[in-house]
């Protein structure tokens, strides 16, 4: 294939085609970079976010000045005026989080060692100074205002843990309660009432409101006993903000922190964002319960998908007879890959929760009729809805296993005196497993990656529990569950404060990118190997 | 090995074999079923909207005529389970539907038959109110009033109630049989034409003072009537600020009586081409548009538009409904939809919609038929003739969805002209969805067909490089690395697109045009200035396969450039800024989303399988065809181009076909960064909504089984279909290329 012809090559370079050669080369290399740009956007921004900057401290040609994390900086384009943009945090204070402000208008820039950073659980980050500490519930010998503020902070945050072990108790004695509740309905239904209580009638349920009660009432008073225990801020205009020190989450002095610190606080803040619950509408903390609805979304996708898939698979191409029916088939099959993912969630609204949960809730739970227990979306109808949506690159992916297995292998064993299934389980499926295996893994890229069908079929933007945890049956199927993918398009567009959701978004967009694309690495290169293992070269 | 077992297990294991061979055949043609299941379901929920309504008798009650004495009006309680019959002297009677007996039979007004007076006249409007016009002259409003009660065990039963809503003795109505009236709380408006024959007209405020004491004003008026013939109608719509009426010679006037008066007459046009007298006079549910039926049968919907000549709104016939062959002498309308029920004097019943110009339904000829009336829910009808009520249940589900609502242009109220327009709901309970899917449609093609012109030359000629003239090893990184691409969640390019590059784009507008213009310049000075190196070492190296790389710096210098050029180019083509010049000059408005990142967007999206699927039918040709070609002493563009290329044609047009149904049925991207408006208009500066985009904005407010839910479905089997046509186009291509090529391998 080398054209190294000499008359030709010094003849004429236009002549020969060499131009448009290149053009060809160039409309590759700007795919390529469209490609690094958008990934290199998603990881700069996404792992950026959790770093500690520097609080620098302007004072205005106004004589007014203001503390906040550098956020951006622009020429603008017309007036051709230096701006900077400060985040400066404070929302309860100023009302919104980002400022611009014109280089020329600063008339200093500092950075103050002693300015405090807090993240809160509401209203945002405060920036500005720490004044004194006001914690009457925390015995304190420190004079020193700064070792006052954390060693009584710590102290609340201590006790706080009391109220986190509380809160799980009140959901578990409310789930015992609605269990109860229905059990009654049930019973009631049964009986022929018709008519719905929500009062406690059962013993049960008046032991468990009791309890309940009194968890509540204990939770109130340790609230009230703590929110006592306050902390006086002041902005960088001096103005002071009095702070409960259980609404503060973490306190970080970002322009005195030394390196290993601010590693130490990003090492800190990943641990939040993997294993934390997610704050102030999701723009904020963790995305625990994000992480494991995706995993736990395609764990049952798979459950369903791969059987099934490797069946269909393996009909097509061991059992059935080879005709214009297989054939036809095939492609279907083949179109189904293609086939828009929203309409599988049409079909998935329609199918599984209209006709299939519907007909569960009116034959199993029919004392809740009308509110729907199945009868609505759910992390098992997503699932079945995406398993739908991924039998096709499974049975894809058998089907192109086994064809790439020489017909000589099967009458090898054949011949040998085995079974049409012994075949396929000992000698057909271990070797066309890579394959196979492929298929799943790009299976499940795509299910993790998808989220139209969801949005329609049980997915949420906070769901208020897991659909696995400790109490019976354990395995809670038909609740609504939170996804990776979905709380990017949440987040990033129905969140009220977009600009301040930003940073938050790339980095669950970073994590989703990263975990499909090392899926999706992982198949394609297996996928290649077990080419280069079965191809005959012939040329 | 162990003989004396074999014959066991030779057993066992032909038993499994077999019921494996069950099991799998079993599932296969399962699952293979299930695809068939998916699209019949789909098209299943949507078929609905395309039936045709149905009716049947629920049930006919005798009447003892003699006994009530002319009956003035009719009406059903929602439940189908209480009729009533307005009657003479003053007296309104219920009777059951089940068994027929009469429930209750009491008076309209207690006082009046003490004071010797009699009902002459009723008018009926909005949901079981009646103007009563007394043989003293005065005026009253009534509203009946059904009260459903449900007991412990959930057995219903229906309470009902006359109240009263206003009375105006000193009216002073002549001619009662065309007065109309309209009443509620807050005030009333009567029109009746006068002794003297001008329309004249009451309208009574209702004020409350301090002190909770109630005082009304009336305002009087007499309206000149300049229509040609003798007034046959007058209607009134709900809240009594717009008066009809309609002439014996087929003129119509209106009036506006929103303001104090004098009341202007702001039409006064000939509503029939043949002069027949106006018979029927029906404002539509909504108040928007008026019902016309004249003597010879003919039954129009008229609303005002604005008209060229004049300043406001003139009165325009829209809508033509098919006509009856005798003379319509009632109209009622639904009180849920713009459904319209007609009687004509040969006792013929119509249910006919407005804005879908067709006929739903007709009921049975019966002669002799006095009047008729439809529950508020518009699932029943009842019709009185002497001596018998009938009732009919109506199934009418979708009434405002048909092949023309959702394919062709239409005429909403409010609207100038017939238009395409999708606006599914609104916060009115009067709102008639509009349902056409062309817009939809059109923004699927017009984000498709931009995404195609950014990402097929992109892809395409990427794919011819990477298989004819790119280092083999490069490419072996290459190709996995696009097929990766590919991989990247949707959400989040359109996350990216529309919250990253959008902003981009819009502050960088000019920069984006001026590179695009620059990239093929520079090219061309690249190659000229490459050119003259041509034969050299570094050209021969670098001619092996490497280009790709060579021509990033041009990329990136021309990009450069552009952002250099810009602000001077804007300044002097755009007088410094582009986007009010756009507005200005060419008058459109620039959408922060719009097509051209959108185009990127779903590009991105496009392009790693258009160029894998192309480029494996660029490679998969037999290797002896290039050979020939070059041993031939073509240069390797003119093999590649001449004959490589030629050759997959096939596999390279099934790789775009599947692009674009990969695109077209995007969801993500388009959710997010398209702006989701419904607007017919291919520039690129706009936004659009699409079919896919549409489903996941609408379906979570759509009511199971409603019109909307069931059109969701409809487009979404439309867009099954078009990608499961172009996947089966692009498949026998794709087969045919492999059987064509075969026989070299």
């Amino acid at each position: 294939m080398d054209n190294s012809n000499k008359q030709v090559v010094s003849s004429n370079f236009v002549g020969r085609g060499e131009p448009q050669v290149w053009a060809t080369g160039t409309a590759l290399s700007i795919i390529l970079l469209i490609a690094v740009v958008l990934i290199l956007v998603v990881a700069l921004n996404g792992l950026g976010y959790f770093w500690p900057s520097n609080l620098a401290q302007f004072n205005l040609a106004d004589g007014s000045s203001v503390i906040g994390e550098i956020h951006g900086e622009e020429v603008a384009k017309r007036s051709g005026t230096d701006r900077v943009q400060l985040k400066i945090g404070n929302r309860d204070l100023y009302g919104l989080d980002f400022r611009w402000f014109d280089r020329s208008d600063i008339e200093e820039t500092s950075f103050p060692e002693n300015a405090i950073a807090l993240e809160r659980i509401e209203y945002g980050n405060f920036y500005g100074f720490l004044k004194h500490t006001d914690a009457p519930g925390v015995e304190l010998d420190q004079d020193d205002t700064r070792d006052a503020f954390e060693l009584a902070w710590k102290d609340i945050k201590d006790q706080q843990e009391t109220l986190a072990a509380m809160d799980g108790e009140i959901r578990h004695i409310n789930y015992e309660l609605k269990r109860a509740r229905s059990k009654r309905h049930k019973r009631e239904y049964a009986e022929g009432i018709t008519t719905r209580t929500e009062n406690p009638q059962s013993p049960d349920e008046i032991d468990a409101k009791a309890r309940l009660d009194a968890v509540a009432s204990e939770k109130d008073e340790t609230v009230a006993r703590l929110a006592v225990n306050v902390a006086v801020f002041t902005d960088a205009a001096g103005t002071e903000k009095e702070i409960r020190l259980m609404d503060i989450e973490r306190v970080t002095r970002p322009n005195a922190m030394s390196i290993s610190e601010k590693v130490f606080h990003y090492l800190d803040k990943l641990v939040e964002l993997f294993l934390g619950e997610p704050r102030e509408s999701n723009t904020e903390g963790g995305l625990f319960p994000a992480i494991f609805g995706t995993v736990m979304l395609v764990f049952l996708m798979s459950l369903f998908s791969f059987p099934f898939g490797i069946i269909a698979g393996v009909y097509l191409r061991e059992y059935a007879k080879q005709g214009i029916l297989v054939r036809t088939v095939r492609i279907a099959v083949n179109n189904l890959a293609g086939v828009p993912s929203i309409v599988y969630g049409i079909f998935g609204l329609g199918f599984f929760i209209y006709g299939i949960g519907g007909a569960i809730d009116r034959v199993f739970f029919t004392e809740q009729l009308p509110t729907p227990t199945f009868g609505s979306g759910g992390i098992l109808w997503a699932s079945l809805t995406l398993g739908l949506l991924t039998v096709p690159v499974v049975i894809v992916a058998t089907e192109e296993a086994l064809g790439t297995i020489p017909q000589g292998i099967r009458e090898g064993s054949l011949s040998l005196g085995a079974t049409k299934f012994q075949t396929l389980v000992r000698v057909l499926l271990p070797m066309a497993s890579p394959g196979i295996l492929t298929g799943f893994i790009l299976a499940m890229a795509r299910a993790a990656g998808e989220v139209a069908p969801l949005m329609i079929t049980g997915v949420v933007k906070l769901a208020p529990s897991l659909p696995i945890d400790g109490q019976f049956p354990y395995i809670h199927a038909e609740r609504k569950f939170m996804h990776l993918g979905f709380h990017i398009y949440d987040v990033g567009f129905q969140s009220p404060n977009v600009e301040a959701a930003k940073p938050m978004v790339f980095v669950t967009a970073l994590l989703l990118v990263l975990l499909v694309l090392v899926m999706s690495s992982v198949a394609i290169f297996m996928r290649n190997r077990m080419k280069k293992r079965f191809s005959v070269s012939d040329f | 090995m162990d003989i004396k077992t074999n014959p066991r297990t030779l057993r066992w294991a032909k038993r499994r074999d077999k019921a494996a061979r069950w099991v799998i055949t079993i599932g296969g043609v399962l699952i293979i079923g299930a695809v068939v299941l998916m699209l019949l379901l789909i098209l299943n929920v949507s078929i609905p909207l395309f039936q045709q309504p149905s009716s049947n008798l629920l049930k006919r009650l005798s009447v003892d005529s003699d006994a009530l004495g002319h009956i003035f009006a009719i009406g059903i309680d929602d439940y189908k389970e209480v009729v009533y019959a307005i009657h003479e002297p003053n007296d309104v009677t219920f009777f059951d539907v089940q068994s027929g007996e009469i429930l209750e039979r009491m008076t309209l007004d207690g006082q009046a038959s003490k004071q010797g007076i009699h009902v002459t006249a009723i008018d009926h409007w909005s949901d079981h109110r009646y103007a009563m016009f007394w043989s003293d002259r005065g005026a009253s409003a009534v509203e009946i009033r059904f009260i459903p009660q449900f007991d412990s065990s959930g057995s219903r039963t229906i309470n009902f109630e006359v109240t009263s809503i206003l009375e105006m003795r000193d009216a002073n109505v002549s001619n009662p049989g065309i007065a109309r009236m309209r009443a509620d709380a807050g005030g009333a408006t009567l029109a009746f034409v006068g002794d003297d024959s001008m329309v004249q007209v009451v309208k009574s405020t209702a004020t409350e003072d301090l002190f909770g004491e109630v005082s009304t004003k009336n305002e009087h008026a007499s309206l000149p009537t300049p229509l040609p013939g003798v007034i046959t109608l007058l209607e009134l719509d709900d809240p009594g600020i717009t008066l009809y009426a309609g002439t014996d010679e087929g003129y119509l006037g209106r009036w506006d009586l929103s303001g104090p008066a004098p009341f202007v007459l702001t039409d006064s046009l000939k509503a029939s081409e043949t002069g027949s007298p106006i018979t029927a006079l029906q404002t539509v549910f909504g108040g928007v548009s008026i019902a016309i039926g004249t003597a010879n049968g003919d039954f129009a919907t008229w609303f005002p538009v604005t008209s060229e000549s004049s300043d406001g709104k003139r009165l325009q016939k829209i809508h033509r409904l098919p006509s009856h062959t005798a003379s319509v002498v009632d109209v009622v309308p639904s009180l849920r939809d713009k459904s319209l029920i007609t009687r004509d004097s040969d006792g013929n019943v119509r249910i006919a919609h407005m804005t879908t110009e067709r006929e739903l339904l007709s009921l049975p000829t019966e002669k002799l038929l006095e009047s008729h009336a439809i529950s508020a829910k518009g699932d029943g009808l009842i019709l009185y003739q002497k001596g018998a009520i009938t009732i009919w249940d109506l199934h009418k589900p979708h009434p405002e969805a048909s092949f023309s609502t959702l394919f062709k242009k239409v005429w909403y109220e409010g609207y100038d002209k017939p238009e395409f327009v999708w606006q599914s709901s609104a916060s009115s309970d009067d709102y008639e969805p509009k349902l056409s899917l062309i817009p939809l449609m059109f923004g699927s093609f017009k984000g498709t067909l931009y995404a195609m012109v950014f990402a097929v030359p992109l892809a395409l000629l990427a794919a011819l490089y990477t298989s004819q003239f790119l280092r083999p090893e490069i490419a072996g990184v290459v190709k996995p690395a696009v097929e990766i691409m590919a991989s990247v969640p949707s959400v989040v390019i359109g996350f990216l697109i529309a919250l990253w590059l959008a902003p981009l784009v819009e502050g960088y507008i000019v920069e984006f045009f001026l590179s695009i213009i620059l990239i093929p310049v520079v090219f061309v000075v690249f190659i000229m200035i490459w050119r003259l190196f041509d034969g050299s070492h570094l050209h021969r190296k670098v001619e092996r396969g490497l280009e790709f790389i060579a021509v990033v710096p041009v990329l990136l210098g021309s990009g450069f450039i552009a952002y250099l050029l810009a602000p001077t180019v804007e300044q002097a083509l755009f007088g410094g800024d582009l986007k009010i010049w756009l507005y200005e000059s060419v008058g459109e408005r620039y959408d922060q989303r719009n097509a051209i990142v959108i185009a990127f967007g779903l590009g991105f999206a496009a392009i790693p399988i258009i160029f894998t699927m192309a480029e494996d039918a660029l490679s998969s040709l037999p290797q002896s065809l290039k050979a020939a070609s070059l041993a031939l002493g073509a240069s390797r563009w003119q093999t590649a181009w001449r004959v490589v290329l030629p050759s997959a044609s096939p596999g390279i047009f099934a790789a775009v076909i599947i692009g674009f149904g990969r695109v077209i049925g995007e969801t993500m991207i388009v959710l997010m960064a398209t702006g989701n408006t419904p607007i017919i208009d291919w520039s690129p500066f706009n936004g659009m909504r699409t079919l896919s985009a549409n489903i996941a904005v609408e379906i979570p407010e759509a009511p199971v089984n409603g019109t909307l839910y069931r059109v969701l479905f409809l487009s979404a089997a439309i867009l099954f279909m078009l990608t499961f046509v172009l996947n089966t186009a692009a498949e026998v291509i794709r087969q045919r290329l492999r059987k064509k090529y075969g026989q070299f391998q």
